[in-house]
């Protein structure tokens, strides 16, 4: 897409004819709005594209600072402003909470119910990018009353799905190509992952793991721009602090990193549990009928509020808790009982329907885990280099590796949200185990599962990355005859002797190849009195050329009507490492099982 | 490209408008967004701000008030509203330190410590948790960075301050030498005039044995100020362990009588009493006194051998074996010469006579213990003329 969008405009330099004849303070600023029109909308629509993702970037910011605020505002009015609200607040804030946010989400907000993720993985796939405004405007709301009301829910979902839909919104009114409207949305995704977790890369990461699936160099640039403009947005207003602060450390001996490895299998563990449990009793809610959907989310809300006269640390988002965990004010057996109690208060949020992310809630429980593995493991290991805080952080990449199944985002996610680099290989290690355990079990992921359990068949990331990709190497035939134009056609008839299905390449110079038929070959030799050369047979060519480690798909595309391509070697073009013909593809294809 | 609205219904139900105009709305908006979120988020600071300081100063009230299970929650609570916020960190730490929680104190302090590692305050904390904990070393190193840390308010008296706090944890440790350069560069950096940490200094002169600096310490307080009961007692103390008793004895003497009677302190003075009356060295002697004084001292010690050698089932008159025996065997020896009329006749024989009384004193209180009454003055009045101990 090279050519210029819209239609140009005349230069700065360019006067209009009825412009008035006297210079004024309008004709300048004409003559400026005219430079700034020309610059925009000559410009290629792939940098528009960029352009339009610092736009959305920012945009997502704001909203996602709106949306923070929101919350904590709210949650101030409802729960009050202590850690440990009154029992009155504990019990009627979600309830009631929960009673409002379903009669919104039925009467005026019907698409904010459901995955942001898979809203917006849909809108990519499904929809062609098209998200509606008022999706916008019903996560802001819902989902800053329901998660400061305290139900166990967090905000990076919502705003993940705010910065799609801003996105989706620009990029219709500006009449962009479907392709480009289609891969607006992760942008503003990106953007709004990324002002949420104060984590741009992270956030990049994870639209690219999770919500696209490929690294296209097209719509990398402006998920990284989109993501980035949203950040510096967001710090402008609330600040350049990480989320979690915690002191830097350093595993002093390889062995040291078996405490590690304990955290990354009962991360993985924990994980199992939370996955097995929605994916069980998510279809069992759903089958309730129809107008329990009007009580679901005042009942979470009032059984997250029993639990929460006794531990309000499960309440809400809980980024304080996990703050305070990270600095060991919780005692192993507390640490346990709170990772468990959140599994147990997320799924009744989750489970009813409440719109609202399960990003906080995992770092929640991660945190928590992290922390008991911690503090069990010091407490006989008392030479254990980091302190509670560490476990903590390294388990919350630990169980969102697990949980959500992005093992690179979980990684750079627990760098950037804690601005400690010194955690890196501790966290590598227990999330590629809890990931590993995860995807032994089940064996599809959570954000697959929810779409599929409500009828959508998205492309699965996961799948997708691992499926198994046929090379040209894997199909190619070694039997291929190499002639040169100047050989004797009897000399080359003798050289296919005792072969079957012999194919002859013609090598006329480097990367110029012809194809010459068996039959074609037999003709020439049977001339009686005639010497022939190859040079003389009717030779098909030239010939494209694949190599080696080409995928299939590829090779595909070239074969066309060619009878076999030659397998040529990158080094050098002269020299055929095999040929390869349409039969030999097909039949590559349809030896992988399933 | 024209900017008015094309009229029309896009496939998803949306207007369609030319794409400046689309733009330039979305500038417009932005702007407009911008200046929303700027007032909203002031507003919202603004009430999180107030919030936070509430909390801080209900924790601050409870903290004082003894409360420290109330200041907790109040210090976290405030930390929310401020989850950056350096001062309350510091404050929750010293909460939970005071809580007798220091390790999860430690945390937020080894944050504080990791943003301004030259922090002293933050150090003293990091310190007195060490302290607590009994680690030393950690507690030192700490102690240090503190001392040459920053300080916002009054750095010299805050460092002055700190190596106080270190001297005296050190030798309440017993780990005297350690704490030894620590007093000796406190009482360098104590300015002259400023007698109440002069004092101070003096105290921990006397506790780490130090007591020719403390000596002159307190001699110099007390000459500044007659009636400065602290430094009279600091220094008739410190002359005391000097073995100047009469100096000492001087000293006490100028304290009212209730001071001079108070526990810890009625013993020395006594003792020094003791050794006035029975030390034939005491200045201004006449030569019979000085003699009685020197005969009696034999008689003493020679006791003082018999009761101990008793006391341990050792019989004196057996050939000399024990420093017991030995010694009583040599005070035989001393008889002729310790006679009154002999040492009478001859005044130069009292030093002599005397150090071999306190080295019979050496011996009995090696054998069974620290002396009493004028066994003990006499054992001190030799340890103070450098009797070597057997």
């Amino acid at each position: 897409m090279n050519e210029p969008i819209g239609v140009a405009s005349p230069g700065p330099a360019t006067a209009s004819p009825d412009a008035p004849s006297n210079p004024s303070v309008f004709s300048g600023l004409r003559a400026l709005r005219q430079a700034w029109t020309h610059r925009i909308f000559t410009m290629r629509e792939d940098q528009f594209f960029l352009f339009l993702a610092v736009l959305i970037g920012i945009l997502s910011g704001l909203a996602v600072v709106c949306f923070r605020i929101a919350i904590e505002w709210t949650q101030i009015e409802l729960l009050g402003s202590s850690l440990a609200p009154s029992t009155l607040r504990v019990i009627l804030a979600p309830t009631l909470g929960g009673l409002a946010v379903a009669l919104l989400v039925i009467y005026a907000f019907p698409r904010s119910r459901g995955s942001g993720v898979n809203q917006t993985k849909s809108a990519v796939y499904v929809s062609n990018g098209y998200i509606p405004f008022n999706t916008v405007v019903g996560k802001f709301v819902v989902c800053a009353l329901a998660i400061a009301s305290g139900q166990s829910l967090g905000p990076e979902d919502p705003s993940l799905q705010m910065g799609a839909g801003i996105a989706s919104v620009i990029g219709r009114r500006l009449r962009l190509s479907q392709e480009k409207v289609r891969l607006i949305a992760p942008v503003g995704a990106a953007a709004g992952l990324a002002a949420a977790f104060n984590a741009p890369i992270s956030a990049v990461l994870f639209v690219l793991e999770e919500v696209i699936g490929t690294w296209s160099a097209g719509v990398l640039g402006a998920i990284v721009l989109g993501a980035i403009s949203s950040v510096v947005t967001m710090r402008a207003f609330l600040g350049p602090e990480s989320m979690f602060r915690v002191p830097p450390f350093r595993v002093a001996k390889p062995v040291d990193l078996l405490a590690y490895v304990v955290l990354g299998i009962v991360g993985g563990l924990a994980s199992l549990v939370f996955l097995k449990w929605l994916a069980y009793a998510r279809p069992r809610i759903q089958s309730l009928p129809s107008w329990t959907i009007y009580f679901q989310p005042a009942v979470a809300g009032l059984l997250i509020g029993l639990i929460g006269i006794r531990l309000p640390q499960v309440m809400g988002a809980g980024y304080p808790i996990i703050d305070q965990a990270m600095h060991g004010q919780f005692t192993w057996k507390l640490l346990l009982v709170l990772a468990a109690l959140k599994i147990l208060a997320t799924g009744f949020s989750f489970l009813s329907g409440t719109p609202g992310g399960m990003f906080a809630p995992a770092l929640f429980i991660g945190a928590m885990l992290g922390g008991a593995v911690g503090a069990i493991e010091q407490h006989f290991f008392p030479g254990l280099p980091g302190t509670v805080g560490t476990f903590a952080l390294v388990g919350m990449g630990t169980f969102f590796a697990g949980f959500l199944r992005v093992p690179i985002t979980s990684v750079f996610m627990v760098i950037e949200v804690s601005g400690n680099y010194t955690a890196i290989l501790p966290v590598m290690i227990s999330s590629l185990i809890a990931y590993g355990i995860s995807r032994s079990y089940i064996k599809v992921p959570l954000f697959d599962m929810l779409a599929r359990q409500d009828g959508l068949v998205l492309p699965s990331v996961e799948e997708r990355r691992e499926q198994l990709v046929l090379t040209v190497e894997d199909a190619m035939r070694l039997d291929g005859v190499v002639l040169e134009p100047n050989h004797n056609v009897a000399d080359a008839m003798k050289r296919a002797e005792g072969k079957e299905s012999v194919l002859f390449f013609v090598r006329v110079r480097p990367g110029e190849w012809h194809f010459v038929d068996h039959s074609e070959l037999q003709r020439l030799a049977s001339d009686p009195g005639q010497n022939h050369t190859v040079a003389d047979a009717n030779s098909k060519g030239p010939l494209p050329f694949v190599f080696r480690d080409m995928s299939l798909e590829e090779a595909l595309h070239w074969a066309g009507d060619w009878p076999a391509l030659p397998v040529l070697s990158r080094a050098d073009l002269s020299k055929l490492e095999g040929v390869i013909a349409l039969d030999d593809i097909l039949q590559a294809f349809r030896k992988v099982p399933g | 490209m024209n900017s008015t609205a094309i009229s029309g219904v896009a496939g998803k139900g949306l207007r369609v408008y030319s794409r400046e105009a689309v733009l330039f709305g979305c500038v417009v908006l932005l702007v407009l967004f911008v200046i929303l979120t700027a007032a909203i988020n002031r507003m919202y600071h603004k009430k999180i701000h107030v919030l936070a300081d509430n909390w801080f100063a209900r924790g601050e009230a409870s903290f004082q008030a003894g409360d420290i299970q109330s200041a907790l929650i109040d210090y976290r609570n405030a930390l929310v509203y401020s989850p950056g916020n350096a001062k309350f960190q510091f404050h929750l730490a010293q909460a939970l330190a005071a809580a007798g929680r220091g390790d999860e104190g430690r945390t937020y302090l080894l944050n504080l410590l990791s943003e301004s590692p030259g922090s002293g305050q933050v150090n003293l904390a990091l310190a007195r948790i060490a302290a607590r904990k009994g680690a030393t070393s950690e507690a030192i190193r700490y102690y240090h960075a503190a001392i040459y840390g920053e300080w916002e308010n009054d750095p010299i008296a805050m460092r002055w301050q700190v190596r106080r706090e270190l001297s005296e944890y050190l030798l309440d440790r017993g780990e005297v030498q350690q704490a030894v350069p620590e007093i000796i560069a406190l009482a360098d950096n104590t300015p002259s005039d400023d007698l109440a940490r002069r004092k101070v200094v003096g105290n921990l002169l006397l506790r780490a044995k130090l007591s020719p600096r403390a000596f002159d310490v307190f001699r110099s307080l007390a000459d500044v100020n007659y009636e400065d009961h602290d430094a009279l007692l600091g220094a008739a103390i410190s002359a005391f362990e000097l073995g100047r008793y009469d100096l000492s004895l001087e000293y006490f003497d100028r304290l009212p009588q209730q001071e001079r009677e108070a526990p810890g302190v009625v013993g020395l003075y006594q003792a020094a009493q003791q050794i006035d009356a029975i030390s034939p060295f005491v200045a201004g002697l006449s030569r019979e006194a000085k003699a009685r004084r020197a005969a009696d001292a034999l008689s003493y010690a020679r006791k003082r051998l018999q009761d101990c050698a008793a006391q341990k089932g050792q019989s004196l008159v057996a050939p000399p074996q024990t420093p017991l025996q030995k010694a009583f065997a040599d005070s035989k020896e001393l008889d002729a010469r310790g006679s009154l009329q002999y040492l009478e006749k001859h005044p130069e024989t009292v030093e002599d006579l005397t150090a071999h009384v306190f080295q019979m004193e050496n011996a009995a209180a090696d054998a069974c213990g620290t002396p009493q009454n004028a066994d003990r003055a006499l054992w001190l009045l030799g340890r103070s003329r450098g009797v070597p101990v057997q």
